[in-house]
């Protein structure tokens, strides 16, 4: 191999300690081709280091692509398995319930699969009543937190049970309601205390309830019940003593006019977006209006979009405020405590887009050029925050972005020289 | 043509409805009983959330069945059912062995009741077709039937999946009503 020495000689430059061409001129002919070879073999590393470099880069690309597509069909056959897992519960809730703990989709405590039953995704509403109807130690604790699920604050007994017995199919054995309206009546006193002198009061009631639900409405009882005699089959249910005729002539009614809905099995209807919620609440707003007032409003946060209605049972929201470009901050307001406020960054008078249902029922864009809301404490008021931040943040296409940019950046700082 | 009549005929004369009240531990078969009495007929009834309460036409009398039960709680609210109730089925799983002893004393609440006076009692012995199935006259002892003063009563073993007894039990009952 020859050497051509001008590479390393340049004789424009001065002669410095870094060069790397720099010859001393006091060496001997031996020193000086021992040097020539030094440098020659360091250029030769130099090469196959950046060839290592280049190949290493490629190497982490093809992981990279590798851990994302196994991690896809992994996802893949996971939900393939939950579609599984629905069907099996629809046909046979037990066995689908095995097959989805045995696939490690489902945790067997009373909890999940009280939730899993509650959000209902995919599931028959009829299986879910049998399952929840079940006799069993286990199935009576997943009832209890199936209950436990459902918010019942500032609904009267009958809204209360209307939500209730949406959320599954009531079977129709009479131990069977027994169990599920004992449960309901605990839980419903939980949410409203006073207003039941006792929980079996609440519970005898709920009971009664469905049985003039069943009388009223149900073809195969000829001898349908006058309201006198509902009050009198009432008697003496509050711990002995009778409820006001008042409470049980406005339950006649409402049940009378208005029958118990036959659930139905998760459709399309917006119910079904809000059954899984990051987070729900209620919550003061201030309206956009030039008319200030704080108007209470329960909040569901799902989808990146923040929801609002008037009670708990409405299947309708009053207002959707898409998130999408929006930011959120901690404020002070003179008349209510804890507030956070949405806005839009850098704003010069836009809108937020929203829109809102007008009592009319038409439907209107939105009018705040920022949401002030207030949260009944500072903790709920920080839960808010982060969880409104957090459903900003999670984007479906961020997680690719951000893998993206690694290695737009990766190859960039490579081709500096 | 014979159908035609009996249809014109039953308008004009519509039969008499008579309440039961169907009784029995969780998973003694009630449902079952109930839906394989109405087999083979045309169901048009929109459902209703609530009790299970079946309409049975057989002989000339119309049953509702009422599917009743749960805690004592709520027993009271049941005997505004009970003054229009003329007949009680007792519907018992004859292969619980360990829960014979609850049924009977439900049994027995149930026709303490003073508005079940005048109740007869039908009780089906029902899973028969178990191994373990305890036969008609050990279940008559130990439901404590013997002692009862002033009642009609009669014990139909019945194997409900299959539908077997289901009749005989029914003949019994409209066989005691239509004396009255």
């Amino acid at each position: 191999m020859t050497f051509d020495s001008d590479t390393y000689m340049p004789k424009s430059k001065a002669p410095k300690m870094e060069d790397l061409d720099y010859i001393p001129a006091d060496l001997s002919p031996e020193e000086r081709s021992e040097l020539e070879e030094i440098r020659r073999r360091k250029g030769a590393l130099l090469l196959e280091i950046q060839r290592l470099k280049e190949e290493l880069r490629e190497a982490i690309i093809e992981v990279e692509g590798l851990e994302s597509s196994t991690e896809g069909s992994k996802t893949l056959q996971k939900s393939r398995h939950v579609a599984m897992g629905r069907k099996k519960f629809n046909m046979d809730p037990k066995k689908g319930i095995v097959f989805l703990v045995e696939n490690e989709l489902l945790r067997h405590t009373p909890e999940d699969i009280a939730q899993f039953l509650y959000k209902g995704e995919g599931l028959n509403k009829t299986a879910i009543g049998d399952y929840l109807g079940e006799r069993d130690d286990f199935n009576i604790k997943v009832l209890q937190a199936f209950v436990d699920l459902h918010e019942f604050t500032d609904l009267n007994l009958v809204q209360a049970l209307r939500q209730f017995l949406w959320s599954f199919r009531l079977p129709g054995e009479a131990q069977k309601i027994d169990r599920m309206m004992e449960a309901f009546a605990q839980r419903y006193c939980h949410c409203n205390p006073g207003v039941f002198q006792s929980t079996d009061t609440c519970y005898v009631l709920s009971f009664s309830i469905i049985m003039l639900n069943t009388s009223l409405h149900n073809p195969n009882v000829r001898d349908k019940p006058t309201v006198e005699r509902f009050i009198s089959m009432n008697r003496g249910i509050n711990d002995g003593g009778d409820l006001p005729e008042e409470l049980l002539r406005n339950l006649y009614d409402s049940i009378k006019n208005e029958p118990f809905k036959i659930p139905e099995d998760d459709g399309n209807d917006l119910t079904h977006t809000f059954f899984n919620p990051d987070r729900e609440g209620w919550l003061l707003k201030l309206a956009g209006g030039r008319v200030k007032t704080w108007k209470r409003r329960w909040f569901i946060l799902t989808d990146n979009c923040l929801y609002y209605f008037e009670y708990t049972t409405d299947k309708e929201p009053r207002g959707i405020i898409p998130l999408e470009n929006l930011s959120i901050r901690e404020v002070e307001d003179p008349r209510k405590p804890n507030c956070f406020e949405l806005y839009i960054p850098n704003n010069r008078g836009q809108l937020i887009k929203a829109c809102k249902t007008e009592a009319d029922g038409r439907v209107v864009e939105g009018n705040h050029m920022v949401y002030r809301i207030s949260a009944p404490t500072p903790e709920e008021k920080d839960e808010w925050i982060h969880s409104i931040k957090s459903a900003v943040s999670v984007d479906p296409f961020y997680e690719m972005l951000a893998a993206r940019k690694k290695r737009i950046s990766l190859k960039k700082k490579e081709e500096q020289p | 043509m014979g159908s035609y009549y009996s249809l014109i005929f039953s308008r004009l004369f519509p039969k008499k409805q008579i309440t039961l009240l169907m009784v029995g531990l969780d998973a003694a078969g009630k449902t079952t009983v109930l839906y394989k009495l109405k087999l083979g007929e045309v169901v048009t009834t929109i459902p209703t959330i609530g009790f299970n309460v079946e309409t049975v036409e057989y002989k000339n009398i119309s049953f509702a069945v009422w599917d009743v039960g749960g805690q004592s709680k709520i027993r009271g609210l049941w005997k505004y059912y009970y003054q229009h109730t003329e007949g009680l089925i007792f519907v018992v799983d004859s292969s619980d062995h360990d829960r014979i002893e609850t049924a009977a004393e439900e049994l027995k609440a149930m026709l303490a009741e003073d508005e079940m006076r005048d109740a007869v009692l039908l009780v089906l012995a029902n899973k028969q077709d178990l191994p373990k199935a305890m036969p008609v006259h050990e279940l008559t002892d130990r439901l404590g039937l013997h002692t009862l003063r002033g009642r009609q009563w009669f014990v139909q073993a019945t194997c409900a999946v299959q539908g077997s007894g289901l009749y005989e039990g029914l003949d019994w009952l409209s066989d005691q009503l239509s004396r009255r």
